[in-house]
C-alpha cells in the first residue's frame, strides 16, 4: 500500500487485505448463527419453494422471476426493513428504504471462517469482476467513497487480490472544492501520483451524499452501483415508493406485493400540519434524498411537528416532502386492528424490555440470481414498552440508524448494532420463514428499482 | 519497551491504515486528524515520536512542532509532506526535526525508520 500518492488517494496493491481493519471488533470474534448460515446457503429454488408453500397465493413463477432477474443498474442493493404486528397477530416484514450503497460487511460475520474476506470476496468477485471483465473500457481500477472508510478499503484490498492489480482509492466528497476524480467525457479519472489524470476502467462507488452532483448518468466507466441505480430509488424514498407502486401494480394478479407503510408524496411544507391531523396525529416525514438518518423525523405530538418545521424551513421552499404512517410502539386502543401497525420488538430482556430494531438486507446480482449477501439488525435506544421518559424524542423510541457523526465510519454506536451471530440472533425473535421473506421483500425493491431505472433512462 | 507513536495527519484513512500497521507491528500508536488534537495529546502524554504532516486542517504542521520547543515538550520529530519546499526543510532541521518523509509513503517504510530511529 502506498499512502497519500496524492491528496486523498491511496494506492492499494494486492496482498494488502487486512481482515482486523475491515469489521467492527465486536463482529471479528463474533460466530455466525447456524440459521443464518443455513438461511444463506439455501438455493433461490428453496426460496422460492417455502415461501409459496407459506403464501399458497403467490405465484412461484412471478417469484423466480424476480429471484432470478439480472438488474441491469441496480446490482447491488440494501434493505432496511421492520417487523410489524397487527392486532390481529398479522406479522410482517415491511421495507422502509432501499440504498444503493449499502454498508454492512463490517457488521456481518464470516459465513465461512476459512473465506477471510467473507462477504467484500462475494461481492467483488461473484458481481463485479464478471461485470468488469465484460466491459470495453481501457484504464485502472478505483473505489471512489465519501464515507465508510472502513468497509471500502476493505473492498479496495480485495478488488486488487481479485484482479491482480493496483487499485486506486479516492475520497470524492461532495464539498471538495479540488476533488481528486472527475468526469471528462462521461469517463472517470482519478489524479495520480504524477499528479495527472488516470482514466478509470471500472470503480467500486461507494459515494451517498447527492452523488448526481458529481456522477454522470452514462458513464463509461464501469460503476457498482451506477448513478442511475440511485436516481431511480436507491437513492431518492420518492422515486423508490413510485417504483414500488408500479411494482405493485405489475404482480397484482401473482399474489406478491412489496409491503411499505401507507405513503404520500410531495407535500408541501405547509401542508404539514394537515397531514399530521389526517394521519391520527402521528407520522414519519422524510426528506425524499436523506440518507444514514438524517432528514427522517418521527412526529408524534404538535411540539415535534413544530420543530421538524422549523428544521425543514432551511431548505428551499420548493422542496417537497414524503409522509409516511408512523409504526407504532404499541397497539393504540381504538385504532384499527387491521391496520394499525406496530413493531414486534426484540425479546424482552432481563429487566423485560423490548425495543425497535430494524433489519438491513444486503444483496448482489450473481450468476445464481440475486443473492442474499449480508444482513444485520439495529436496534432503537429507549425501549417501546414503557413510557417514553418526558421531554425524550421519539426517534429515541423509533429511530435505529447507528451513525455517529465522527471519525468518518470508524467508530459507532455499538450496543445498539445487533448481530445475526450465536449470542445475538435469537434477540430478534426472527426465524428462517422471515429471512427469506425478508431476502423475497428486498429483491422485489431491488427489481422494482432496476425497472425504474431501465423506464427512466432507456424507454 | 515498545516506542510510543503519534500520527498527525488530517487524512482519516491515511491516520487508521497506518496506525493499525504499526500497532500490529509491536509499535503503540495513536493519531489525531488535527494540529489541536494533536496538542493536547502531546501535552499529555509522553510520546517516542511524533510524525506530522505539514498540511493539516486548522496549523501547518511546522507550527506545531514550534508549538512543542516553546512548551519544552520532548519528542523526536517527523515532519511528512509531498513536497520537498527548501523553506520549509530549513525551519524543520531548526526545530530539531530528525527526518524528512517525502509522501506517499509506504507503512513498511516508516516502520524501518522509527526502528533505525528509536
Amino acid at each position: 500500500m502506498k499512502l497519500s500518492i496524492t491528496d486523498n488517494v491511496h494506492l492499494v496493491e494486492p496482498g494488502d487485505f487486512e481482515p482486523s481493519e475491515h469489521w467492527y471488533p465486536r463482529v471479528l470474534n463474533s460466530n455466525i448463527h447456524p440459521l443464518v448460515s443455513h438461511f444463506l446457503y439455501l438455493s433461490n429454488e428453496q426460496y422460492i419453494e417455502r415461501y409459496c408453500r407459506l403464501n399458497p397465493e403467490a405465484n412461484p413463477e412471478a417469484i423466480a422471476k424476480i429471484l432470478n432477474y439480472k438488474p441491469k443498474y441496480f446490482k447491488w442493493s440494501g434493505t432496511d426493513m421492520m417487523h410489524i404486528t397487527n392486532q390481529l397477530g398479522n406479522k410482517k416484514l415491511t421495507v422502509i428504504e432501499t440504498n444503493s450503497c449499502p454498508s454492512g460487511q463490517k457488521s456481518m460475520p464470516l459465513l465461512n471462517l476459512n473465506v477471510e474476506k467473507g462477504g467484500y470476496k462475494r461481492l467483488i468477485e461473484e458481481t463485479f469482476l464478471p461485470a468488469v471483465n465484460a466491459h470495453k473500457e481501457t484504464g485502472k481500477l478505483a473505489v471512489i467513497y465519501d464515507k465508510n472508510p472502513m468497509e471500502n478499503v476493505g473492498y479496495a484490498s480485495t478488488l486488487a487480490d481479485a484482479f491482480n492489480e493496483d487499485v486506486l482509492l479516492a475520497k470524492f466528497e461532495k464539498d471538495d472544492p479540488n476533488p481528486p476524480a472527475k468526469f471528462i467525457d462521461n469517463k472517470l479519472h482519478i489524479r495520480n501520483e504524477e499528479e495527472e489524470w488516470e482514466p478509470i476502467r471500472a470503480a467500486f462507488r461507494y459515494v451517498t451524499q447527492i452523488p448526481w452532483s458529481r456522477i454522470p448518468v452514462g458513464s463509461k466507466t464501469l460503476l457498482l452501483n451506477p448513478i442511475e441505480a440511485c436516481l431511480a430509488g436507491g437513492r431518492n424514498k420518492s422515486e423508490a415508493y413510485g417504483a414500488y407502486q408500479a411494482f405493485n401494480e405489475e404482480f397484482k394478479e401473482d399474489g406478491i406485493s412489496i409491503n411499505t407503510p401507507k405513503t404520500f408524496l410531495d407535500v408541501r411544507l405547509g401542508e404539514l400540519p394537515t397531514y399530521f391531523e389526517k394521519m391520527g396525529k402521528s407520522m414519519v416525514i422524510k426528506v425524499p434524498d436523506s440518507n444514514a438518518g438524517q432528514g427522517v423525523y418521527t412526529i408524534t405530538s404538535e411540539t415535534e411537528l413544530n420543530k421538524a418545521m422549523t428544521e425543514l424551513q432551511q431548505n428551499p421552499p420548493e422542496d417537497t416532502y414524503l409522509i409516511q404512517q408512523l409504526i407504532y410502539s404499541n397497539y393504540i386502543k381504538g385504532a384499527s386492528k387491521k391496520d394499525s401497525w406496530y413493531h414486534v420488538g426484540t425479546i424482552p430482556d432481563k429487566k423485560n424490555r423490548s425495543y425497535a430494531f430494524d433489519l438491513r438486507l444486503m444483496m448482489s446480482s450473481t450468476n445464481e440470481g440475486i443473492r442474499p449477501l449480508a444482513i444485520y439488525s439495529r436496534r432503537a435506544r429507549l425501549p417501546l414498552n414503557q413510557p417514553l421518559p418526558e421531554g425524550a424524542d421519539s426517534w429515541e423510541l423509533y429511530g435505529t440508524n447507528l451513525s455517529v457523526k465522527q471519525m468518518e465510519g470508524w467508530s459507532y454506536d455499538d450496543e445498539r448494532l445487533m448481530l445475526y451471530d450465536i449470542r445475538n440472533f435469537a434477540n430478534m425473535g426472527l426465524g428462517i420463514d422471515e429471512l427469506i421473506s425478508g431476502f423475497i421483500q428486498s429483491a422485489m425493491a431491488t427489481y422494482a428499482i432496476d425497472q425504474n431505472a431501465i423506464k427512466k433512462f432507456e424507454k | 519497551m515498545s516506542l510510543k507513536v503519534l500520527i498527525v495527519e488530517d487524512d482519516v484513512v491515511f491516520c487508521k491504515l497506518l496506525t493499525k500497521y504499526l500497532n500490529n507491528n509491536g509499535i503503540e500508536t495513536q493519531d489525531a486528524q488535527s494540529a489541536q488534537v494533536a496538542k493536547s495529546l502531546l501535552a499529555n502524554q509522553n510520546f517516542d515520536f511524533v510524525v506530522i504532516d505539514n498540511k493539516l486542517p486548522d496549523e501547518d504542521g511546522i507550527d506545531v512542532l514550534a508549538w512543542l520547543s516553546e512548551q519544552e515538550i520532548t519528542v523526536n520529530k517527523i515532519l511528512m509532506s509531498r513536497f520537498e519546499d527548501e523553506q520549509i526543510i530549513q525551519k524543520a532541521t531548526d526545530l530539531g526535526v530528525k527526518r524528512f518523509v517525502k509522501k506517499p509513503l509506504k507503512p513498511a517504510t516508516l516502520l524501518d525508520l522509527l526502528q533505525e530511529l528509536g
